[in-house]
């Protein structure tokens, strides 16, 4: 159990919390972009600035 | 990557929920938002274009609410 690379309070080791927030930064990225696309399409339909 | 040892601290299985969530209320919140002080939102949601057989207006080609604010 007392895995020295284990990190408290939520005992995770070091490379696995910065591979969980890889794939959460990455996710968010293509959140990022689907809503680019969709700011796009609505300025297209209708837009908002003029 | 300058937060990556976040999960150190704090416990995935609470942060990543939390964060979604959170996007998805920011999202709700951004689309009522839009909902409620945009026309062409609701329009849109009416499908109004197909009112114009109804009204029989001229303009008939479905066209886009250009100068609409």
């Amino acid at each position: 159990m007392d895995d020295p690379n284990k990190v408290w309070p939520t005992g995770l080791t070091v490379g696995e919390s910065e591979e969980l927030h890889r794939n959460i930064i990455q996710g968010t990225q293509i959140f990022g972009m689907i809503a680019a696309l969709a700011h796009l399409l609505a300025y297209i339909y209708s837009p908002w600035l003029k | 990557m300058i937060y990556g040892k976040l999960w150190l601290v704090v416990k995935p299985s609470v942060g990543v929920p939390l964060f979604l969530g959170a996007c998805a209320v920011g999202s709700f919140s951004v689309h009522f938002a839009l909902l409620t002080n945009t026309t062409w939102v609701k329009a849109f949601l009416n499908g109004n274009t197909k009112t114009v057989m109804a009204e029989g207006s001229a303009a008939g080609a479905p066209a886009a609410p250009a100068a609409k604010k």
